[in-house]
């Protein structure tokens, strides 16, 4: 006890040994002892050995991949769900416009482009011109 | 003049953890027999209310035989079934919690319904025990393994999974604690 020697108080020490004594002496040790082997007896040891054997510490792990894996199943169909940004700002834009705009702006998304309609050089490839095409281009290069 | 009788030796613990293994019943009878005070008196120490002590050591006694299978005698029996107890005691309160019981004043801790022993029950057991409630649970229990059930610091460290020196501290701490409860 030299170890306690600082700290070192007979009367703490007295008291504790006391603490509890009552509740020791009341109990009934041969009683407690046929209880103990009667529900052992009773509850089946495979159902013990199953809910014994699993370490708390691999409940927890288990618990929180669950957890992982669930979340990220939920963000994902979030993720996928979302309106693009395109769609928001032109939602907000259209918000503001009156009944007769939205009809004309339906009408101008419903028609087709005209055939005098500029087509730019990058949606075109020497591929797709023809064998006169191609050589109205090789004598305008010639100059 | 008679020749002396053999004296039967008294089976360790661990020979009895043996024997229950094998399935010999009477093994488990007896190690109940040899522990059921003293974890009767490191619960009722650690807080929990007398009327539940006699349910608690059971309760432990039933999830220590069911976790013998991963007690490698690290530590004696004993002091491994008092950490068990504090496991199933820190339980009970949870459910107590839970359930909305209010817990009886420290004046009816650890003692029956007797008013006459409820009066001769002692000024400083009352303090200490309101003064162990208030300390954070390793350093309860290893005051209480310490002070009360006698252990060293090498064997509370081992039950506890601390090391020797850890457990002086939270000891000391403890005790310091205490102090200013029980003068």
């Amino acid at each position: 006890m030299n170890d306690d020697a600082p700290l070192h108080d007979d009367k703490l020490q007295e008291v504790a040994r006391r603490l509890g004594a009552r509740a020791a002496d009341r109990l009934d040790v041969e009683r407690t002892a046929q209880v103990v082997v009667a529900r052992l007896r009773t509850e089946p040891r495979a159902q013990i050995r199953v809910l014994g054997g699993i370490r708390p510490a691999w409940l927890r792990i288990a618990a929180m991949l669950v957890i992982v894996v669930g979340a990220g199943v939920v963000v994902r169909s979030v993720w996928r769900d979302r309106p693009t940004a395109t769609a928001l700002v032109a939602g907000a834009e259209l918000n503001g416009l009156s009944a007769d705009q939205l009809r004309q702006v339906l009408e101008a998304v419903g028609q087709p482009g005209g055939e005098d309609e500029a087509i730019s050089s990058q949606d075109v490839g020497l591929e797709d011109l023809s064998a006169l095409e191609l050589r109205a281009l090789l004598e305008s290069l010639e100059g | 003049m008679s020749p002396a009788e053999p004296v039967a030796a008294v089976p360790t613990d661990a020979a009895l953890i043996a024997a229950w293994h094998g399935g010999d019943e009477p093994a488990a009878a007896e190690l109940v027999r040899r522990h059921a005070r003293a974890l009767a008196r490191f619960l009722a120490g650690a807080g929990a209310l007398a009327a539940d002590v006699d349910d608690l050591v059971q309760e432990t006694f039933i999830r220590a035989f069911r976790a013998l299978g991963r007690f490698r005698g690290q530590c004696q029996f004993r002091t491994w079934l008092m950490t068990i107890g504090g496991n199933v005691l820190k339980d009970a309160h949870r459910r107590s919690r839970r359930a909305r019981v209010v817990p009886l004043g420290d004046d009816l801790r650890a003692t029956d319904g007797d008013p006459h022993e409820r009066v001769v029950a002692g000024e400083a057991e009352r303090r200490l025990a309101a003064g162990l409630e208030q300390l954070p649970r390793m350093q309860r229990e290893v005051f209480l393994l310490r002070a009360q059930q006698g252990f060293e610091y090498e064997e509370i460290a081992a039950a506890l999974g601390t090391t020797p020196g850890a457990a002086r501290v939270h000891y000391h701490h403890a005790v310091r604690r205490l102090k200013e409860y029980v003068k």
